[in-house]
């Protein structure tokens, strides 16, 4: 066994009995110009491509009677159908209806969360009586209780939007609540020594130390919220996104449904990539 | 008037029972207004857990520490902590007005403070940046301009020079030794280094293996204002000598009782 076939051969030179090691500059160091475009193109083809490719597969192997048109009808078929139900204004409609439970249930939630949060990690007394119940709350599955909420809140909109609170509540809640007991000593005792008081504390140390926790949860929480919201639609109600789909695999109308699953995963894409920059936004301290 | 601090029977004890650490004392410190008194020991012999007590930071277990505020409308004390503490969603310049901030200084007034500061530990050209793009003597620097900005009568000082370099370290001491015969707070320095205790202090306190007691005080002879020429000079270094044999038997206990502990 020779070191040359273990060992990657740049900068390696093997010698009876020892090797000699060096540290050269590497492509990327010689030129990272040209390094950094040449990724660029790279990295955009594979991010473009790779849908466009998988696309176009699906599009091939239809039109060739591979797959059956019934259960997975070609690109083509289902951009159209999206197109007409845009034009109906059908899709306009269901979408904003799911948009807004989803924003009003989502912000309702996140405050709710991070509030009791802050609260549960600077009030011990509180924090002791509550968090139990809260951590056992967390575990319940969530789609369980909305019969429940059905009996109390009746058919309107509201169990739906207290369901997707419900979904980004909890997690954030607990996140935030672990957060600011994870702030260290260390770190609390400059400002102590300063004589701060528990507003100043907040705001000089507590809040911007659990930001970058708070939006972890923040986007775990919006997946939930999405999946909640759409599981709900479908089961009860005659509008909203999860309606639609719901709706059209009854009727088998398969091109209307990939319309409507299409949709649910862009706005949950989108909703969660929103999160995500207004997370950055907030925290630029944070090394990239 | 009382002595500015004045620490009495202080013991400090971490955890019960069987794992309770007696980290410290019964302490005996008093310390004038205007004295600059170095504090040296083996290394866990509680010298940032007295700084502590001291700071109000943790209660002693024991004893009592009391502190003759002169004037209510300056600050008591600030502290340089040994591992800075600075605050990584603080650019550098608020870092450093964080005190300020506390006490309610407006930041236009706060701001020739802050720059003044700034330019005397060399961090001017870095106000807006963040901490995590700053070396580790840069650190500390920082969280040095923060203990200094908001002036206060007493300064407690955790290894402050122990990140710096050599070099940055002369300086850094020359600029303190500066300082202080200007306006002669009163400050409790910890260091592990013996020249710069001497260099700096009044007095130099030496503390035993823990829990640390105080076991020798020297006062330091020269008369100030003192330059970082002192060295050079015989009387430093025999003075440096007795130090180092005062100190060198509690750094041995240490190790071998670390060595028994381990063992
Ligand atoms: N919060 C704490 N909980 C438990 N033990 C502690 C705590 N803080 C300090 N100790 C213990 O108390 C002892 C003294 O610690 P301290 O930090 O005061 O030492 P030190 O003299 O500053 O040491 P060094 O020179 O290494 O900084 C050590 O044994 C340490 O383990
Ligand atoms: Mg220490």
């Amino acid at each position: 066994m020779s070191i040359n076939q273990t060992a990657p051969s740049v900068g390696l030179r093997a010698s009876s009995g020892g090797q000699v090691v060096t540290r050269v500059p590497g492509a990327v160091e010689t030129d990272r110009v040209r390094f950094a475009r040449r990724r660029r193109i790279k990295d955009n083809l594979l991010r473009w491509g790779t849908p466009v490719l998988v696309l176009s597969l699906w599009q091939l192997t239809t039109a060739l009677g591979v797959l059956d048109e019934q259960f997975w009808p070609a690109p083509a078929s289902v951009f159209a159908k999206a197109w007409e139900t845009i034009q109906s204004g059908l899709l306009p409609e269901h979408l904003g209806v799911t948009v807004q439970r989803l924003l009003t249930g989502y912000l309702a939630g996140a405050i709710a969360g991070v509030a009791l949060g802050l609260i549960f990690g600077t009030v011990r007394s509180i924090r002791v009586a509550l968090e139990p119940i809260i951590s056992a709350l967390y575990t319940v599955p969530k789609l369980a209780l909305f019969p429940f909420m059905l009996l109390v809140f009746g058919l309107g909109p509201a169990p739906k939007i207290i369901m997707t609170a419900l979904a980004v509540f909890f997690i954030t809640c607990i996140s935030t609540s672990a957060a600011v007991l994870g702030v260290s000593d260390a770190m609390h005792e400059p400002i102590r020594s300063f004589g701060a008081t528990r507003m100043q504390t907040f705001r000089h140390l507590i809040v911007p130390a659990v930001l970058p926790e708070i939006f972890v949860a923040l986007r775990l929480g919006s997946g939930t919220a999405v999946l909640v919201l759409i599981a709900i639609e479908m089961i009860q109600g005659s509008d909203g996104l999860g309606f639609v789909i719901w709706s059209s695999w009854q009727v088998f109308d398969t091109e209307r449904m990939y319309v409507g699953i299409i949709v649910a995963a862009l706005m949950g894409v989108i909703f969660q990539m929103g999160v995500k920059a207004i997370g950055r936004l907030l925290v630029p301290w944070k090394p990239r | 008037m009382p002595d500015k601090i004045q620490v009495h029977g202080v013991e400090r004890v971490f955890g019960t029972g069987p794992a309770a650490v007696a980290a410290l004392g019964p302490m005996d410190l008093n310390i004038r207004s205007g004295e600059f008194v170095c504090v040296v020991g083996p290394s866990g012999c509680g010298k940032s857990t007295l700084l502590r007590v001291i700071a109000g930071l943790i209660p002693p277990t024991a004893g009592e520490v009391t502190l003759q505020h002169e004037d209510l409308r300056t600050t008591l004390m600030s502290v340089v902590f040994q591992d800075y503490s600075i605050y990584p969603w603080k650019t550098v310049e608020d870092n450093v007005r964080l005190g300020l901030d506390i006490k309610g200084v407006g930041k236009a007034e706060a701001k020739p403070m802050i720059e003044g500061w700034l330019q005397r530990l060399g961090l001017l050209n870095f106000r807006s940046a963040y901490p995590h793009t700053l070396s580790g003597g840069m650190r500390q620097r920082v969280s040095i301009a923060r203990a200094m900005a908001v002036e206060p009568e007493i300064l407690l000082m955790d290894e402050p020079f122990a990140a710096l370099d050599a070099q940055l370290r002369l300086v850094m001491q020359e600029e303190l030794l500066a300082l202080w015969q200007q306006d002669r707070r009163t400050v409790v320095f910890v260091t592990h280094n013996l020249d710069e205790a001497i260099l700096l202090g009044d007095r130099v306190v030496v503390m035993s293996s823990r829990p640390g007691t105080v076991i020798e005080e020297f006062v330091v002879p020269f008369p100030r204002p003192r330059s970082t020429e002192l060295r050079g000079t015989k009387e430093f270094a025999a003075l440096e000598a007795e130090i180092w044999k005062m100190l060198r038997q509690e750094v041995r206990d240490m190790v071998l009782e670390q060595e028994r502990a381990g063992a």
